[in-house]
């Protein structure tokens, strides 16, 4: 065929600028006539064929063409096969650039994409009555990714949850914090405040999470976080830290979910501890929301109220009972809260659940600068008491500046603050067995900035202080005043992996009944993340 | 008292009325934005959530982002896990149904195309890997003109009123890089078979389009920044390979490229894979003119 080509171009080539010639002599004898008009006739009969060897070709073309896309969506690129490489996207198919540079590739883009979306006609009828009825409906079935070379190739991530692009029923992960700890404190557990701190001198490996989230149906997302903890005497403790279903599809912008769930308060509680910039927990976190966190079993209704700037208000409401319900009705560790017998109340009704409300907003002050603040209230009985209650009021404020040139979200300044109060009325106890009754003020304030200076560096200071109210007859060791200050180095090896050393330098105030006192810590975090890839939240 | 009344709701009416006709898209990156615009044209509002200039697998969810996705008819990803660490808690506070998968108002860019690099084992060992594809594809014109095809499919869906200059301007974009094409592939025929060295694994889809080999990278690993030891064997494979040209994108270090470059005689080419992310190159058409310019004028040399 090819030659057949060749040889017209070649018979044309050397053809026409006779005809050209001719044309243009003046005055044909008819003898020369005669030879003009057979050779123009021998040219039009040649330039017919080569017309047809050139439709020939084209029709040929684009049958291999056709045949080589099927063979490649049918390739089924089996593992027992892995030297074989992927058929379509192979050097060769770079493009011939002579005489056109073409403008299509189906082995990138395959025809049918181009055909209407499925959904917006019905798959076709046959055109007559007495058709086959078909077999195949292009619109739906795509020659896409899904089905074309790559598929089956990998090792079902989806159902792994390794984060495959076409998602999955359900996305696990797997985070590990190990820290190891100096202190002049032998008693570690006395000074740090958050239960997932180091907590005791040499290793600790107190926040090992199983993190599971998917789509439970087109309603629902579920979500859970389930923590292994290695206590003190390396008993393996297992928490259900969060376990909740939210909605995906309410209108108007509200969002609800119920479960156990971390309370939106500030901007460290409903946080977990790995993706915290410092290893330890703030001291307002720890001794005024709990050494856990103000979490529990509960529903929350969210709404993104619609102004031109992002605001949210959120209301959730919680049982608040036991340690996860820190300041409220927990009944303590012993039985006894701030030296008070506890009474384990009951819950009667709505009064007897911790009631939170948020409000939040951000605004961008610049194309590299965002501003995100909020203000944060929750209400609830406490067990000190028949009828005393809890009432903690916290605002917060954070402040990200990335250059518009950030490569890897580096570099960054984070400033982050929060400051809480907490109004506690301590009962007589049980029975009125405790002398007197108090109502405490005690509030305290973090503030910390983290800077990350290079791609995979950086360096955070924190300033932190509580301030308990002195009390002459309460004689528990939480109610010291105190003030701490951190500086910190985090290097992550890779989106998955880190390690932090920090420095703390704690000091705190004597009161009527613990003499005052300085320590020093240092702690080596490394922490391990597997599985699917996390979002970060801002 | 009362014609004021009507004058008042005439307008009101019109200008809700407009507002209400503009299609409010959301594109992740810049690639996406430009070309919607050229789709779009005066029918449609558009906001780009990365910056030109900025790595896009790092984006900050920052919550401004709610606000315009709450709002949105439309939003256009890639879908090829580019987006992964920041899109997700954006859609979930937004919790717009118009955007959920499968709805007509997600467009997912790489939907129907192939992409090339799918790994054959999963291992984060590999660095910074995409189980489904190298997801920097927009630098292949073809397969722009696919992203442009669905795009326009998508506005015309959610708005069929305005359908068929949707269509019109599909072709238009269609025939431009169909022209453009035969431009781009004489300037670069020269050079094809050639060797480059690239920061990052991005130009894959761009060198398989006009016959280069972007094969020597200065990251060790997707996603890891360069090593000392590593830098000394791009060095070698760079005279080796006799390399001309080092693409290297804003947001990378521009430091280390340079160095490399004087240690081997090869040149830095500013590029990027997004519109604006280069002085004057608003939209697909100038910012693959000026990656054609640049990297003749390197190889040139």
């Amino acid at each position: 065929m090819i030659p057949n080509r060749i040889l017209a171009v070649f018979l044309t080539t050397i053809l026409l600028p006779g005809h050209l010639l001719a044309e243009s002599t003046a005055t044909p004898s008819p003898s020369n006539e005669e030879i003009q008009q057979q050779l123009l006739g021998m040219q039009k009969a040649l330039q017919d064929q080569q017309t047809r060897h050139q439709a020939e070709l084209d029709a040929l073309k684009k049958q291999i063409a056709d045949q080589q896309t099927v063979i490649d969506s049918m390739k089924p690129a089996s593992p027992d096969s892995p030297a074989q490489p992927p058929p379509t996207p192979s050097k060769a198919a770079t493009p011939d650039l002579s005489p056109a540079f073409p403008t299509t590739d189906p082995s990138l883009v395959p025809e049918a994409k181009a055909v209407p979306p499925p959904g917006k006609q019905p798959p076709s009828a046959p055109a007559t009555a007495g058709a086959a009825f078909p077999t195949t409906d292009p619109s739906i079935v795509t020659d896409g990714p899904a089905s074309g070379p790559s598929a089956g190739l990998l090792p079902s991530p989806g159902l792994l949850g390794g984060g495959a692009a076409k998602g999955s029923y359900l996305n696990i992960s797997f985070d590990a914090v190990i820290a190891g700890a100096a202190s002049t404190d032998p008693n570690l557990s006395s000074l740090e405040v958050g239960d997932h701190d180091p907590q005791q001198r040499g290793f600790n490996a107190r926040n090992v999470e199983l993190a599971l989230d998917g789509a439970v149906d087109p309603f629902f997302e579920g979500f859970a976080n389930i923590v292994f903890k290695l206590d003190n005497n390396n008993q393996t403790q297992v928490e259900v830290e969060e376990a909740f279903g939210q909605t995906t599809d309410l209108p108007f912008g509200f969002q609800a979910k119920a479960g156990q769930f971390f309370t939106q308060f500030g901007r460290i509680n409903p946080t977990h501890p790995h993706t915290w910039d410092f290893v330890d927990a703030p001291l307002v976190q720890g001794l005024l929301l709990g050494p856990d966190g103000l979490r529990g079993v509960g529903a929350q209704l969210a709404w993104v109220i619609p102004l031109p700037f992002y605001a949210q208000a959120i209301l959730a409401l919680q049982n608040g009972q036991g340690g996860t319900g820190y300041s409220f009705r927990n009944p303590g560790d012993t039985g006894t809260f701030f030296d008070r017998s506890t009474i384990n109340r009951q819950t009667d009704g709505l009064s007897d659940l911790v009631i939170t409300p948020r409000l939040e907003a951000s605004v961008d002050l610049t194309s590299t600068q965002t501003l995100l603040g909020g203000v944060s209230a929750a209400f609830g009985p406490n067990d000190t008491g028949y009828t005393s209650s809890t009432q903690i009021y916290g605002a917060d404020l954070f402040y990200k500046w990335k250059p518009s040139n950030a490569e890897g979200g580096w570099p960054y300044v984070k400033w982050q603050s929060e400051a809480m109060v907490r109004r506690f009325e301590a009962g007589q106890g049980l029975n009125n067995t405790f002398a007197i009754a108090e109502t405490f003020h005690d509030w305290g304030a973090y503030s910390q900035v983290v800077w990350g200076f290079y791609k995979g560096w950086a360096a955070g200071l924190r300033g932190d202080y509580m301030h308990m109210q002195t009390s002459d007859v309460t004689n528990d060791p939480q109610r010291q005043s105190r003030s701490r200050v951190s500086t910190d180095l985090t290097w992550y090896l890779s989106e998955f992996s880190k390690f932090r050393l920090q420095y703390n330098y704690d000091r705190l105030q004597s009161n009527a009944f613990l003499p005052s006192r300085d320590e020093n810590s240092l702690f080596l975090m490394y922490e391990l993340a597997l599985g699917a890839h996390g979002a970060h939240k801002f | 008292m009362k014609p004021s009344i009507a004058i008042l709701l005439t307008v009101l009416a019109a200008v809700t009325g407009t507002a209400r006709a503009k299609l409010n898209v959301v594109a992740t990156l810049a690639d996406y934005a430009a070309i919607a615009r050229e789709i779009g044209g005066d029918h449609v509002d558009i906001t780009s959530m990365a910056k030109p200039t900025e790595d896009p697998h790092f984006v900050d969810a920052r919550p401004s982002f709610v606000v315009k996705l709450r709002s949105a008819d439309i939003l256009i990803e890639g879908g090829a896990e580019l987006e992964v660490g920041w899109l997700p808690p954006l859609l979930q506070n937004a919790r717009n149904p118009k955007l959920d998968t499968g709805a007509i108002g997600r467009v997912q860019a790489s939907e129907g195309i192939r992409l090339l690099d799918v790994p054959a084992t999963l291992s984060r060992a590999a660095g910074d890997v995409h189980a489904s594809g190298n997801p920097h594809f927009m630098v292949d014109p073809i397969i722009a003109k696919a992203v442009a095809a669905h795009i326009a499919r998508a506005f015309s869906a959610a708005d069929p009123a305005n359908a068929s200059t949707y269509t019109a301007n599909n072709k238009k974009f269609e025939a431009t890089i169909d022209a453009k094409l035969q431009e781009w592939g004489k300037a670069l025929l020269p050079f094809r078979g050639q060797h480059l060295a690239a920061y990052h694994d991005d130009w894959l889809y761009f060198a398989h389009r006009f016959g280069f080999e972007v094969d020597v990278f200065l990251e060790p690993k997707p996603g890891v920044p360069p090593s000392p030891s590593h830098l000394a064997e791009v060095i070698g494979k760079i005279k080796a390979e006799k390399i001309k040209a080092i693409l290297v994108e804003p947001y990378h270090n521009r430091k280390i490229a340079t160095k490399v470059a004087s240690s081997t005689g090869a040149h830095v080419v500013d590029a990027a894979q997004y519109p604006d992310g280069l002085p004057n190159t608003a939209t697909y058409v100038e910012l693959i003119d000026m990656l054609v310019t640049r990297l003749t004028t390197a190889l040139k040399n």
